[in-house]
């Protein structure tokens, strides 16, 4: 039982050997009032819409299905505050360009959103590049189900 | 006191530890016969076999000598008096390394020879003295004048590699570790993805990515306090931060409103310029070592393709003319050749060219390679590869005669960047 009691302890002093290693100060900046915003994925509005759209290999052109399922996004979008997008893609290529393609993609639907009558203020845009996929294997059908943008309503 | 544990084992988990070991997968042939004899001392035969297994391990690290066993020598010289050349004649041997170690008021001091067979004299003399704790550091040392000796090439065996690593989905870790996969060090862990370290050229600092507040962020951190700093700069998503020779810039990519460009960055002043303005991507910025020029990839073409970039004119070349993806260069220390991403039919390579003739190297076999990064000598390159939803490293020598793998037990490995030179 002693040495439970001492666990807090322990505890505590791991956590500042731990702070000590990793000294997390950041320089203030006007950056994250400009730009952060913080989602909270409760918040997500449930549309029952397909939310991901996909996209061929180092192309970020929108398929005729693809428009079809954002131009059914048109109406749902009234209720949202925000609408995220979120450009990802598959693991072949450079990571850093990965990261430009997926933001080209997240682009190209928000583009075609704003045509249909969707305010841009609403739309936020983020890409993660080849950095999270959906499936983790390195077939032609893990990788069609990568190159994706998703689309959450808030 | 059940969340207590709970926490307990959330922090410890976080931990994860990658411990990267070069495994030699394919070695030449052709390498040169080495014979690294123990150093004879007063500190008894354990300590003599220690130091001649630490060089031995430097030595043979990437692959790129074959090491003759103790129990094939036939002397074991430690001065120019007890060495006989036609011991090692007999042995085919190219080149034996030996000497001593004793004690002078309180510190160690060693002194080393190399032997050249075939030119019959000694091309290496040297001393070094230091603690006797740090003899970790002193056979590095030796190592790298021995190498050097050799070869003609500045010895890495006291470098260090940065990389990436994933443990498990959603987790990450950026690491520091020697390039023998000694030492590793967390400097960072995120749920959010981490990206695209790269060293400060006087090795102290890492600038890299993060997604830690849900959008591509730089970050420079500290080696020595752990203190991490971003760039007072607007602009949505920034990324591939790559430091000038001189430590004066950053360039790195800002993307406003969807279109990536690179940007130069004034560490000193905060100053910030543009140097492309193309609807297209443009990124993966590298510096030619004379800090003139930047190579980056760009689709102004239609498909990822390298280009280069003067910084004074800011005037542009397309340097790929062949294949259809080729990306993410980085130059040779020699300012001359470059490595990159070659990808054809959705294949993709390491690739090395020299910029004054079109022909493509292509130095790898596995079909998923990237992120090359080259030692400081110029000699190997470490790329990432993947087998089996693993990422891992792997590494080959510009000579092609040694092939490695730094493989992981658990998780992926990726984006390794190689060190400068460290004192």
């Amino acid at each position: 039982m002693k040495f439970l009691k001492s666990l807090p302890l322990i505890f505590l002093i791991f956590l500042i050997s731990c702070s000590t290693q990793v000294s997390d100060s950041i320089s203030q900046t006007n950056y994250k009032e400009v730009e952060g915003i913080n989602f909270d994925e409760k918040d997500k509005i449930d549309t029952s819409l397909e939310d991901k759209v996909f996209f061929d290999f180092d192309k970020s052109t929108l398929n005729n299905d693809t428009k079809k399922i954002l131009s059914q996004y048109v109406a749902e979008s009234e209720k949202a505050k925000i609408i995220r997008l979120e450009g990802h893609c598959d693991e072949r290529g450079t990571r850093e360009y990965n990261l430009a393609l997926g933001e080209k993609r997240a682009i190209e639907v928000k583009n075609y959103l704003i045509i249909q009558g969707v305010s841009s203020s609403k739309i936020k845009i983020i890409s993660y590049g080849e950095e999270k996929p959906i499936s983790f294997g390195s077939t032609e059908s893990d990788w069609k189900q990568n190159r994706r943008v998703e689309i959450a309503l808030f | 006191m059940k969340i207590f544990f709970i926490i307990l084992i959330y922090f410890f988990s976080l931990n994860f530890e990658a411990k990267l070991k070069i495994e030699i997968i394919k070695g030449s042939e052709e390498l040169p016969d080495i014979a690294i004899v123990p150093f004879k001392s007063s500190f008894g035969r354990q300590f003599e076999y220690d130091i001649r297994d630490l060089i031995n391990e430097k030595l043979t690290l990437f692959g790129e000598f074959n090491s003759l066993e103790l129990e094939r020598m036939l002397s074991f010289p430690f001065n120019e008096e007890s060495f006989y050349r036609r011991d090692w004649e007999l042995l085919s041997m190219d080149y034996v390394v030996f000497g001593e170690v004793y004690e002078t008021e309180g510190k160690l001091v060693l002194n080393y020879l190399v032997a050249d067979i075939d030119l019959k004299r000694i091309i290496l003399r040297g001393d070094i003295t230091g603690d006797k704790k740090n003899i970790e550091l002193i056979t590095k040392k030796i190592s790298d004048r021995v190498y050097e000796s050799i070869t003609g090439l500045k010895g890495i065996f006291n470098t260090k590699l940065a990389y990436i690593l994933n443990p498990e989905p959603n987790k990450y870790s950026i690491c520091v570790s020697d390039i023998d996969g000694d030492n590793e060090k967390i400097l960072f862990s995120s749920n959010s993805p981490l990206m695209s370290p790269d060293w400060s050229p006087d090795g102290n600092k890492l600038a890299y990515v993060s997604f830690e507040k849900g959008f591509a962020e730089i970050y420079i951190q500290n080696l020595l306090t752990g203190i991490r700093e971003t760039i007072p700069t607007l602009g949505m998503s920034k990324s591939a931060p790559v430091w000038s020779p001189d430590s004066k810039n950053l360039a790195f990519v800002i993307s406003m409103s969807g279109n990536p460009d690179i940007y130069n960055y004034n560490l000193k002043n905060n100053k910030i310029s543009r140097l492309t303005s193309h609807y297209g991507i443009d990124t993966e910025p590298a510096w030619s070592p004379d800090g003139k020029k930047l190579l980056f990839t760009s689709n102004r073409s239609g498909s990822p393709q390298i280009f280069e970039i003067k910084i004074s004119n800011k005037r542009i070349k397309r340097v790929t003319l062949d294949g259809s993806y080729n990306a993410r260069a980085r130059f040779f220390p020699n300012g001359k050749n470059i490595v990159f991403v070659h990808g054809n039919n959705g294949i993709f390579h390491i690739a090395t060219r020299n910029l004054k003739d079109r022909f493509v190297n292509i130095v790898t076999q596995t079909t998923l390679d990237e992120s090359p990064t080259i030692s400081p000598n110029g000699h190997i390159i470490i790329y990432s590869t993947k087998k089996e939803n693993q990422g891992y490293l792997a590494g080959i020598t510009i000579d092609r005669k040694s092939k490695f793998q730094l493989p992981v037990k658990k998780g992926s490995v990726r984006e390794p960047s190689w060190s400068p030179f460290l004192n």
